[in-house]
């Protein structure tokens, strides 16, 4: 079988600290985004175990694959859990879930837990889109922009790239900046365009590398139109898969002249982070605690 | 109640057709709402406006540019497709571009009988645009008078003038209930209502609406309360994205667009001769942007619709490549914010990518609904 550059790791991680079992409110969120999913359970408000892996064709399979893969090993069964929120594009197909918000406010709710109430600007590069939204210190969303039905600038695009240069999709940030002066960046970033044109430039004799930072560039620019459009306000976070990828989120912040908080947790599981932080809300509110 | 505009919208072609046969008068189709249906009443024309069908296509790619918008590529699908085979004539009143090359493209690929430039002033806002337009419309009234072979009289002029300010006045009734907290309406069903005025004769269509108006307020009230919202746009009659909209909890209390208040929001004014009166009605109707300069004086009256219908939130659907709308933008949203109005802009192409703006419709509606979430 061919090499699968653009698989990247699935993973999950349970908190050695929690005792699930003395917890008074257990909730989850679970987002089926168009390339990953992922599963978190809080216990109390606090992170006690996530999963992370691509979303299949059918997202309900999905949502429980995530699940699942969540709960493995922990003790704790889906019975366990008293609430659960779906969000991103499966959200309405995940049975399990009582109530379905949409990945924009579970992002910007999730990004406030993992970055601090400071956050007020946060870049969403996923899968298939990238979202622009501004929050406030509740991490509340006041104000958002989406790009249009495209994959440019996003995990998708990133993911045919490590196929066509046959690149470890992990390495490609690191990569990106092996090179001598950056080029100019790819004039489109439409991921079939840019195929195109990517392929001419090798042809051309360009190293990978150049070719990469080309590439990176151009998709940093183009989520820094969105961002300007709706203009940053510090604190900036990143979220999403490709805040992964230094290639991308450094060029961003040079062009942006901002720094992007460090993150301290898997910046791809900030949606279902957020919401099983509304899921705990949403029992609260049915318990009569707020 | 609301069926008859419902099976008017959505059967419009066979309609016009019943219409001719009935009647054995003509029917002209018309690009733009500027057109003066005054003076085709008055002369036993049936007006109606050519719409589009919502469905993708490949019939008009030779003919008109394809960064030009979706919406004239979809009317003009319609005639090379010959929806629209009942037409005697097509006529313009000069808007933009875009439409202008459907209607000219029309002209030439699908030959009728009778075809109408008018070339409405851009430049409302001259003190010469009044008697300009008012010259403009008696030539194409001597230019309907050949083509139908009547004598279109100063009573005629007043007979049109008369129901088309009744269909005005009667459509902007219906809206008037819309500002009820709990509104008898929906916005989809008042889309149709505007859209099914472009589309029947009008004297059949007053005679339905002062009926449902007469009914529509002891029309049983819907569960809950929803999100009011507004739409903004060139023509929109995108039915699938409103009810898509509306299934989420909100409803669309008011409008500016063309398949909305903008068409039938003025009354002509009866304090001058006939002609002028109608010359005056459409430069001092409520703006297009082709035409809203160097003032910009739509926005004042968006602000005041946000207001008087207690609008919570709008929603912008710009057509794909329409830069005269385009261009309000910022201008509009930086207006309503003033006002605590935010809004979501949203660009549209002949289908929609409903997924997609359902996630942005949501995400918009749970900023606005102020759920206790936190």
């Amino acid at each position: 079988m061919a090499t699968e550059y653009w698989r990247w790791p699935e993973s999950r991680w349970t908190s050695p600290e929690i005792d699930w079992k003395a917890g008074r409110i257990v909730t989850a969120g679970i987002d089926v985004g168009s390339v990953s999913s992922q599963a978190v359970v809080m216990v109390d408000g606090a992170l006690f175990c996530y999963g992370s892996l691509r979303t299949g064709s059918n997202s309900p399979e999905s949502a429980q694959r995530a699940m699942d893969f969540a709960l493995a090993e922990t003790g704790l069964v889906l019975a366990d859990i008293h609430y659960i929120v779906g969000t991103g594009y499966g959200r309405v197909n995940i049975s399990f879930a009582q109530r379905a918000l949409t990945e924009i406010a579970c992002h910007a709710r999730g990004a406030n837990f993992m970055y601090g109430p400071t956050v007020k600007t946060i870049l969403d590069m996923g899968g298939q889109d990238c979202k622009a939204i501004r929050c406030d210190a509740k991490g509340k969303v006041t104000n958002f922009l989406m790009n249009d039905k495209c994959a440019a600038g996003t995990g998708r695009g990133m993911e045919v790239f490590a196929d066509l240069l046959s690149v470890p999709i992990a390495d490609m940030g690191r990569m990106s900046f092996e090179v001598e002066a950056e080029p100019e960046p790819v004039s489109s970033t439409c991921v079939v365009f840019a195929k195109s044109e990517a392929v001419g430039l090798l042809r051309k004799g360009w190293p990978k590398e150049k070719v990469l930072a080309a590439y990176s560039s151009a998709m940093a620019h183009r989520v820094v139109e969105l961002l300007q459009r709706i203009q940053v306000e510090e604190d900036f976070a990143v979220t999403g898969g490709i805040a992964k990828n230094e290639g991308v989120v450094k060029r961003i912040e040079k062009e942006l002249k901002i720094k992007a908080l460090e993150p301290k947790f898997d910046t791809q599981i900030a949606g279902a982070l957020g919401g099983a932080l509304f899921a705990k809300a949403l029992v609260e509110k049915d318990r009569g605690l707020r | 109640m609301m069926d008859s505009f419902k099976e008017w919208y959505e059967g419009r072609h066979q309609y016009a057709r019943e219409w001719k046969k009935r009647t054995g008068k003509k029917v002209l189709g018309y690009f733009c709402t500027y057109v003066p249906e005054e003076i085709l009443i008055a002369a036993d024309v049936l007006p109606v406006r050519i719409l589009g069908s919502h469905e993708p296509q490949d019939v008009t790619e030779p003919h008109i540019f394809g960064m030009f918008c979706p919406f004239c590529r979809d009317c003009l699908a319609q005639g090379l497709q010959g929806r629209y085979e009942y037409l005697d004539g097509i006529m313009i009143s000069q808007s933009c571009l875009h439409i202008r090359q459907a209607y000219t493209s029309w002209k030439l690929h699908v030959p009728v009988e009778f075809s109408y430039y008018l070339p409405m002033p851009h430049h409302l806002q001259s003190r010469r645009a009044l008697p300009y337009l008012t010259g403009e419309l008696e030539a194409f009234k001597k230019a309907v008078e050949e083509w139908t072979g009547t004598t279109i009289t100063e009573e005629g002029l007043n007979r049109g003038i008369e129901v088309m300010n009744r269909s005005r006045r009667l459509t902007r009734a219906l809206y008037e209930l819309r500002r009820r907290p709990d509104p008898p309406v929906t916005g989809l069903e008042s889309m149709r209502v505007v859209a099914a005025s472009q589309m029947v004769d009008k004297r059949e269509y007053n005679e339905a609406l002062q009926e449902t108006i007469d009914r529509l307020p002891e029309r049983a009230g819907r569960d809950g309360s929803r999100v009011r919202l507004m739409m903004l746009g060139s023509e929109n009659d995108d039915v699938a994205f409103v009810g898509m909209v509306e299934s989420l909890g909100a409803i669309f209390v008011i409008d500016d667009h063309c398949t909305g208040s903008r068409y039938f929001w003025n009354e002509v004014l009866t304090d001058r001769k006939p002609m002028e009166s109608i010359a005056a009605r459409y430069v001092d109707r409520v703006p297009c942007p082709t035409k809203d300069w160097p003032e910009r004086k739509r926005i004042e009256h968006i602000r005041q619709l946000a207001k008087d219908w207690n609008v919570q939130g709008a929603i912008v659907v710009q057509q794909k490549f329409c830069d005269p709308h385009e261009i309000d933008i910022p201008a509009i949203i930086k207006a309503l914010k003033q006002d605590g109005v935010p809004a979501q802009v949203l660009e549209i192409d002949v289908t929609v990518p409903v997924g997609q703006f359902k996630t942005r419709i949501e995400a918009f509606l749970e900023i606005l609904k102020q759920e206790d979430l936190f």
